[in-house]
C-alpha cells in the first residue's frame, strides 16, 4: 500500500520538484493512513484481546465467592498441563481436525483441479463464485441444516434409507462432525489449490507427456509437486478453524466428540472459570503458532519454485 | 525405396470452420533437417503438434518409420518436442530435467547420471546439473530443453520455433550449434520457423506452407532459386516479381512480355498466351547507361529502359530503385567495384537480364 502510493506520486510528478505532495495533502498523511490504520485495527481486534486473555490466564478464582481475583498465579497452567482430561481432549481435537482436513483435501483437490484446469477460463469466475457463495450464509445456519439431514428419519434416511448397510442415522456422531467441518470450511481448501492449478503451465504437462509420462505419472511427477504450495496453504487454512471450533461438535457431535473449543466455551460460559478458560486458550494458540512455525520450516514451499 | 522416418498422407486438421492443415503430404528422409516454413497461421505448428501426438488429424494418416500413428498419445510415440518457451520443470534441477524421460523408461540411476553428463557436455553446459532452470539464461535453458529431448534418443526431434525468444546474436550462434548437434546425433529434425533466413541456414529440406498447404517442398537452394509459386518467391524475400504473358515459345525458351518489354527466358513447356510471373534477383540485374533503342545486347541479354528513382548505399552493393514503363518497379543490387559505373537519380538507364537468370513462376 505504502510503496504503491509513493511510486505513483514520483511517477506522476516526474522530474518536477518531487518533494511537493499532490493535491495539497501534507506529506505524512499517506504513510500514516496506509500503515497506521491497519496497525490500529490489528492492535484493537487481535493484539489487545490476546493480551486480555493472557492476563486473565494468570488470575485465580476465590474459592469461597467463585469470583475472579486479580493476582499472579500459574495454577491454571499447572492444571491444564497436568490434567489427563485436557490432554485427551487435545489429542481428540487433533484427530478430528486432522481427519476433517484430510477428508477435505480428498474432496477439494479434484474440484479445484477440475475448476482450474478443465473448465473454460471464461466460465471459471462464475463457478468460483458458487464455491464462495455458501460463505455468505451464517456458519451456524449451515451447521444447523445438517441436523435435519442427518437425524433419525431425516432427509438422508428418506433418500437413501433403502440401501442395505448404509448408515443414515448419523447425527451426534464423529461422522456428523467431520461432514459438518468439510462442508463449512471447504472453500478454504478449494481456493488456494484452485489458484495453484490455474497457475500451472499447461506446456509442462505436454512436456511430461512428450517425455513418456502417461497421465497418472504426469500427475505424480509434475502436477502434484507444482500445486503443492496450494495444498499446503489449504491444509493450514482449513485445519486452524477446525482446531478451534466449538459450534460444529456442539451441534452435530455426541458426548465423545467434544473438542478443546467446547471445553473452553464451557469454562467461560457455564463453569464461570475465566482464568482456566483463558489458560486453555493461550495453550491452544501457542500450539497452533508453534505448530505452524515447525510446519513451514519443514514444508519449504519456496523449494518448489527454485 | 528411400528410408522415411516420417510420412504424412493427406493430413487435414480443422479448428471449427478453419482448415489449419489442409491435405498435407510429406516424406521426410532419415537423418534430415527439415524446416516447416511459413507465416503465422499457416499450419506449420499444428502439423508439428500432430506429428508429436498433441493433436490428431481429422483425416489422413501420419507414419513414423512406416507405422501409422492414428490417435496414439505423445507418451507412446517415439518423438520428442523442444517447446518454444522451453517448458523446463521448475521444481527439478537441470540434471533431473534432462533425466526425466530416462526415469520414465526405467533406466538405472547410474546410467541416467552418466547419460545426463554426456548430454550436458554435448550442449556445452558441463557442471550445471545442480542448478534450477530459473538460474540459467534463456540460451542455456534452450540447450537444456534440447538435451532433455535428445537424451531419450527419439526417432524424430520436433522443434517449435525454439530460438524465437533469443536475441539475434544468440540466435545465429544457436542456429549453427543446432546444425552441429543434428549432424553429431544423426537424428531427423523437424523444425518450425517463420524466419526464412534461419530456414536457409539450417535446413536440408524446406517445406514452405501457406494456408494449411505445402506450397513447395525441396532443398533450400531450390526453394530460394526456383520458387514454384508467387507466394514462395515473395516469402523468400524476392523483391522483383512482375506479371508476364508468354508471347511465343519453342522447345527450350520463350519470349514473354513483361512491363512493356519482350524478354527471352530459358524455360521449357510454356505455351503462347500463358499468364505467368517473372522473378528476378536484384543481384542478377545489370545496369548500363541508356544506349540505342535496340533491346538486344551482345551476350543475348534482354531488358528494359528504366529511370533511376533512388539509390541506397549498402556497403558491398548499391541498391537502385528503378522505375519501368507502365508504373512497374524493380530493385537492382550492383556491386561497388572500384571504377565501376555509378548512376544518379532521374538518370535513364538500361536494365539487362540474361535469359537464364529470370525465373518463371507458374503458380
Amino acid at each position: 500500500m505504502a510503496t504503491s502510493t509513493l511510486g505513483r506520486r514520483s511517477a506522476g510528478t516526474g522530474a518536477a520538484p518531487a518533494r511537493r505532495p499532490p493535491r495539497g495533502l501534507p506529506g505524512w498523511v499517506a504513510p500514516v493512513a496506509s500503515i497506521g490504520v491497519p496497525v490500529a485495527v490489528l492492535v484493537a481486534f487481535v493484539l489487545l484481546p490476546l493480551v486480555f486473555v493472557g492476563v486473565y490466564s494468570f488470575y485465580s478464582l476465590n474459592e469461597m465467592s467463585g469470583l475472579m481475583q486479580t493476582d499472579f498465579w500459574v495454577g491454571n497452567y499447572r492444571e491444564v498441563l497436568s490434567s489427563d482430561i485436557y490432554r485427551r481432549v487435545l489429542w481428540r481435537t487433533f484427530q478430528i481436525a486432522g481427519a476433517a482436513t484430510l477428508l477435505a483435501l480428498v474432496v477439494a483437490y479434484p474440484m479445484a483441479y477440475a475448476l482450474g484446469a478443465l473448465v473454460d477460463p471464461r466460465r471459471q469466475g462464475v463457478l468460483v463464485l458458487l464455491v464462495i457463495v455458501p460463505f455468505w450464509t451464517s456458519y451456524i445456519v449451515r451447521t444447523f441444516s445438517w441436523i435435519g439431514i442427518l437425524q433419525r428419519d431425516g432427509f438422508l434416511q428418506d433418500a437413501l434409507g433403502w440401501v442395505p448397510g448404509l448408515p443414515t442415522d448419523l447425527l451426534y456422531s464423529r461422522a456428523a462432525v467431520l461432514i459438518g467441518f468439510v462442508h463449512v470450511f471447504l472453500p478454504l481448501m478449494i481456493l488456494p489449490i484452485y489458484a495453484s492449478v490455474r497457475n500451472l503451465d499447461r506446456r509442462l504437462l505436454e512436456a511430461a507427456h512428450d517425455l513418456g509420462s502417461p497421465p497418472w505419472r504426469t500427475f505424480l511427477r509434475v502436477t502434484l509437486p507444482l500445486t503443492l504450495p496450494g495444498v499446503v496453504a489449504g491444509l493450514v487454512l482449513f485445519f486452524i478453524p477446525c482446531f478451534g471450533s466449538f459450534v460444529t461438535p456442539q451441534l452435530l457431535g455426541g458426548t465423545g466428540d467434544l473438542m478443546m473449543g467446547n471445553v473452553i466455551a464451557t469454562q467461560f460460559g457455564e463453569a464461570f472459570n475465566w482464568p482456566l478458560g483463558a489458560a486453555l486458550s493461550i495453550v491452544m494458540t501457542l500450539i497452533v503458532v508453534v505448530g505452524l512455525a515447525i510446519f513451514f520450516r519443514f514444508a519449504d514451499v519456496d523449494q518448489v519454485y527454485g | 525405396m528411400v528410408d522415411h522416418d516420417v510420412a504424412l498422407r493427406e493430413v487435414t486438421k480443422r479448428f471449427g470452420d478453419l482448415a489449419a492443415v489442409d491435405g498435407v503430404s510429406l516424406d521426410i528422409e532419415r537423418g534430415q533437417f527439415l524446416t516447416l516454413l511459413g507465416p503465422s497461421g499457416c499450419g506449420k505448428t499444428t502439423t508439428l503438434r500432430m506429428i508429436g501426438g498433441f493433436e490428431f488429424p481429422d483425416t489422413g494418416e501420419i507414419y513414423l518409420r512406416g507405422e501409422p500413428m492414428g490417435r496414439r498419445p505423445p507418451y507412446r510415440r517415439d518423438t520428442s518436442m523442444v517447446f518454444q518457451n522451453y517448458a523446463l520443470f521448475p521444481h527439478m534441477d537441470i540434471a533431473a530435467n534432462i533425466g526425466y524421460g530416462l526415469r520414465e523408461r526405467k533406466v538405472a540411476k547410474a546410467e541416467i547420471a552418466r547419460r545426463v553428463e554426456g548430454m550436458l557436455a554435448l550442449v556445452e553446459l558441463p557442471g550445471l546439473g545442480g542448478r534450477r532452470p530459473k538460474q540459467l539464461s534463456g540460451g542455456q535453458q534452450q540447450r537444456v530443453a534440447l538435451a532433455r529431448s535428445l537424451v531419450i534418443e527419439p526417432t524424430v526431434l520436433l522443434l517449435d520455433e525454439p530460438l524465437g525468444a533469443l536475441d539475434l546474436k544468440l540466435r545465429r550462434q544457436m542456429q549453427l550449434e543446432l546444425k552441429r548437434i543434428q549432424r553429431e546425433v544423426g537424428i531427423t529434425f523437424i523444425y518450425v520457423t517463420h524466419d526464412q533466413e534461419e530456414a536457409l541456414t539450417m535446413s536440408d529440406r524446406i517445406a514452405v506452407m501457406n494456408r494449411g498447404r505445402v506450397e513447395q517442398y525441396g532443398s533450400a537452394e531450390a526453394i530460394f532459386e526456383r520458387p514454384a509459386t508467387r507466394f514462395v518467391a515473395d516469402f523468400m524475400g524476392a523483391s522483383n516479381i512482375l506479371d508476364a504473358e508468354v508471347v511465343d515459345a519453342d522447345a527450350g525458351s520463350a519470349r514473354i512480355r513483361v512491363a512493356g518489354a519482350a524478354l527471352t527466358v530459358s524455360e521449357a513447356g510454356l505455351r503462347p498466351g500463358d499468364r505467368v510471373a517473372l522473378m528476378v534477383r536484384p543481384e542478377k540485374l545489370r545496369l548500363t547507361a541508356a544506349t540505342g533503342p535496340d533491346g538486344t545486347m551482345a551476350d543475348g541479354a534482354t531488358g528494359w529502359d528504366a529511370t533511376v528513382a533512388a539509390r541506397v548505399y549498402k556497403g558491398a552493393t548499391m541498391a537502385y530503385q528503378l522505375g519501368l514503363p507502365g508504373g512497374h518497379a524493380l530493385v537492382a543490387d550492383v556491386a561497388n567495384a572500384p571504377g565501376g559505373a555509378r548512376f544518379e537519380p532521374d538518370q535513364p538507364v538500361r536494365v539487362a537480364l540474361r535469359p537464364n537468370d529470370a525465373v518463371v513462376i507458374r503458380g
